[in-house]
């Protein structure tokens, strides 16, 4: 895949540029780890708060390349038969049913129930075979022939089974499937796993994946993702809300707003003609950043005084 | 090359972050895709590949910057000062030539070819003074410090003598050796150079200084702080003295978070053991009885539900802080933990664990229950009438206290009716076994009815208590 692909990941640079041609404002380290991933061939383990774009990475990787985009969503009691493959039971079913009458026409004149396991025997396992497989995420990922890019999402919140599972796929690029064998990748695809660090991750993991942390952005960083995604607000306006939502994530709040939140808020103010901030736009559009009432009643009270701060 | 790398991630693992061999030729590869001329984007690569949390990140930044500082400091100092130098040096060589007007050009050209021949007779390390080669000289330092061992440095009175062997092993001696033939001679173009090489000496004293100085901090100060831990956790909690307090509470935060990690989630043993014909049946109904789908009995290993007493009165008040401390940790890893405290009178104290910092939420308790005088009988009673009811036999009950009633009746009847109800008690004393029974002790009153009693006095034993709980309930 990478071989095909090789002058689109020639450098870090060369990969900021692209995606921020394609609207995703990356910094140095972002580009730089989705270079590594590509040439040294390795998962990259994405972690940092909701709303920061890790998801958002992996997708603009995809279209970037112009790899198919295999996600799996991990959740607490994911197992193999939802992430590898699963028999198609029903089919296997229904299959043996129709097939009996033909089954008694081959086992008709067998002498001894020798003969008959000898016949059964000649036909090999053809309820266990490719036909028979429901190909799930993982082995989907594998199986593409020109490479995909496999989003692991929240890998922190399947179980830990999941994790050890999954060490073999990481670091080889292949699964074992105990009827029919092992499976390489055809085409060796680039991996991304997100987490919310709801719980730590194991270290065998983690040594095996590139670990990137994406924090909240500098000022400079969200004003041009800011421009990028919603380029008709004015500049004194995006100046404006970015500052308030950087004093925003200094306070004490249940869930701080992110990136997608200020992005949300920046559209909703464009829809509602908002020239400049005052502090009655910003109570009615409060709901927008904060997603807790508790947050909403600390902040309220505080508008004036941030819009205050922000203008100076 | 392979050599710094190594140091580097020796830096590393000294300080705590765990780089395993595979990720150190994962950052040697990085290093080679990324090349060397861009240094943000090197750091932003290595650290990718080096470090996996965002703690170790911190970490990481720091050292890279100090590790790789040297190089940069090195080579600005020795610009800065050589050009200030070769001004010098022209200011000086000009007024010599004023003092020396009379003499003739011719005089002055043979004194300039001598100069050249006494370079060219002088040692490899005066040469290299000389020429100013910043680069050459910082490898020429790093390169005598690793040959004198300059990372088996473990205490800081070390570094003069590691900046004496280093200065030695780069030829010092013969400088010096060098400089008083110099001295002696009477010749002008001598004596310049014996000045330059002065300064050249000085200079170089002041980056061996950096250089071991910088060495300290990346390897020794790790050491340091290795074995001020190893020490604080097998030391008596009695004897810790409360500089080290603060330490102390890390490491217990630590020891809690690790155990965390490990046991903080349920698990359900599944896919083996015994058919589970019941259910079997009901799921394979659709499929005619033919059985496509088993289905296992499985056991569920729930987290444990723990209430925890802890004594704070006097007689224990020198590790009560230190118990308090484990309690609160013991909250955090498992969630469905209920605390109280009591000298006399018992209280449940779980909501102002979960609500406050550990400092605040000790110091609260501190001031509220601690150093009274301890009647066990009356916080059983009051723990009887509160909280017996909620006893169940999932429950593991754990004690904390040294049994000391003052010589009073310990109403051991109480904490029989507990162990009954309770699926396990634990008694975890703080002297040794060696003086339980001893003075006003009454420790065998409440023998029987514990289903283990340790005696638990360094943050070891607390660790490995907490880790056996975990595992078994």
């Amino acid at each position: 895949m990478i071989a095909k692909h090789a002058d689109k990941v020639a450098s870090p640079a060369v990969l900021k540029q692209e995606f921020d041609k394609l609207g995703y404002v990356c910094s140095d380290s972002i580009a730089t780890a989705v270079y590594l991933a590509c040439q040294l061939q390795k998962p990259i383990l994405v972690e940092g708060p909701p709303g920061v774009g890790k998801t958002e990475l992996a997708k603009m990787t995809a279209e970037y390349l112009g790899a198919p985009l295999i996600r799996m969503q991990c959740y607490e009691g994911l197992d193999e038969a939802k992430a590898l493959y699963e028999w198609k039971y029903g089919k296997q079913l229904l299959y043996t049913q129709v097939l009996k009458d033909q089954l008694g026409d081959v086992m008709r004149g067998a002498r001894g129930l020798d003969e008959s396991i000898e016949r059964l025997q000649s036909f090999g396992d053809i309820f266990y075979s490719d036909d028979f497989l429901e190909p799930r995420p993982l082995l989907q990922a594998l199986r593409q022939e020109d490479g995909a890019i496999l989003l692991i999402d929240e890998i922190d919140k399947s179980d830990q089974e999941i994790e050890a599972f999954l060490l073999e796929l990481l670091s080889d690029y292949q699964v074992s499937i105990p009827e029919i064998g092992t499976i390489k990748a055809k085409s060796k695809p680039i991996v991304f796993l997100t987490s919310n660090n709801t719980r730590e991750l194991g270290d065998a993991l983690k040594r095996r994946c590139l670990h990137l942390y994406i924090p909240f952005p500098e000022s400079s960083l969200e004003n041009d993702i800011i421009a990028k995604k919603v380029p008709e607000v004015s500049d004194n306006l995006r100046k404006q809300l970015v500052d308030f939502v950087h004093e925003l994530r200094q306070m004490a709040l249940k869930k701080v707003p992110a990136i997608s939140e200020t992005i949300d808020w920046a559209r909703a103010l464009l829809l509602l003609n908002v020239e400049t901030l005052d502090p009655q736009w910003v109570k009615d559009t409060l709901n927008l950043l904060l997603k807790y009432q508790d947050d909403v009643e600390i902040v309220e009270p505080e508008v004036r005084k941030i819009l205050a701060a922000i203008d100076k | 090359m392979q050599k710094l790398f190594s140091d580097f991630v020796y830096t590393l693992r000294q300080q705590g972050l765990p780089v395993s061999p595979a990720e150190t030729l994962d950052a040697l590869r990085v290093a080679e895709l990324l090349g060397f001329s861009d240094r943000a984007i090197l750091r932003e690569g290595l650290g990718l590949a080096l470090a996996k949390t965002t703690d170790h990140k911190l970490v990481y930044d720091h050292y890279f910057d100090q590790f790789f500082r040297f190089a940069e400091t090195t080579e600005t100092l020795a610009s800065d000062s050589s050009e200030s130098d070769e001004d010098q040096l022209k200011d000086f060589e000009e007024s010599e030539l004023q003092q020396l007007s009379s003499d003739t050009d011719a005089l002055a050209d043979e004194g300039s070819t001598s100069e050249q021949d006494a370079i060219d007779d002088l040692s490899s390390l005066s040469q290299m003074l000389l020429s100013d080669d910043s680069a050459a000289m910082a490898i020429a330092i790093a390169t005598a410090g690793s040959e004198q061992n300059v990372q088996q440095m473990q205490i800081f009175t070390q570094k003069p003598l590691f900046t004496y062997r280093i200065m030695n092993s780069m030829g010092n001696e013969q400088l010096n050796q060098e400089l008083l033939e110099l001295d002696e001679s009477s010749e002008l173009g001598d004596r310049q150079l014996a000045l330059s090489l002065r300064r050249g000496q000085a200079r170089l004293l002041d980056q061996v200084k950096d250089y071991v100085e910088q060495q300290y901090l990346l390897f020794a100060e790790a050491k340091g702080t290795q074995l001020r831990e190893s020490t604080l956790q097998s030391v008596k909690l009695t004897n810790v003295d409360f500089h080290y307090v603060k330490h102390m509470s890390q490491l217990v935060q630590k020891a809690a978070r690790k155990l965390a990690s490990l046991h903080s989630r349920r698990r359900k043993i599944r896919k083996r053991g015994m058919l589970d014909v019941r259910k079997t049946i009901a799921a394979n109904a659709a499929y005619d009885g033919v059985m496509f789908h088993t289905r296992w009995r499985s056991t569920k290993v729930d987290r444990p539900k723990i209430v925890a007493i802890c004594d704070v009165s006097g007689s224990v008040s020198r590790v009560a802080r230190f118990l308090l401390l484990f309690l609160y940790s013991l909250q955090d890893v498992l969630p469905r933990t209920r605390s109280f405290v009591f000298s006399s009178d018992m209280a449940e104290v779980s909501a102002l664990f979960k609500e406050q910092e550990v400092e605040a939420a000790i110091g609260d308790i501190m001031a509220k229950w601690a150093n009274q005088s301890t009647s066990y009988a009356k916080a059983l009673e009051d723990f009887e009438t509160q909280t017996l009811a909620d006893i169940d036999s999932k429950t593991t009950v754990i004690m904390l206290g040294d049994a000391r009633n003052n010589n009073a009746d310990g109403r051991a009847d109480i904490w029989q009716k507990v162990y009954q109800r309770a699926g396990r008690v634990l008694w975890l004393n703080p002297e040794s076994s060696n003086s339980w029974d001893t003075g006003d002790s009454i420790m065998a009153d409440y023998r029987p009815f514990c289903s283990s009693l340790h005696s638990c006095n360094s943050l070891r034993d607390l660790e490995r208590i907490l880790g056996n709980l975990l595992k078994h309930s």
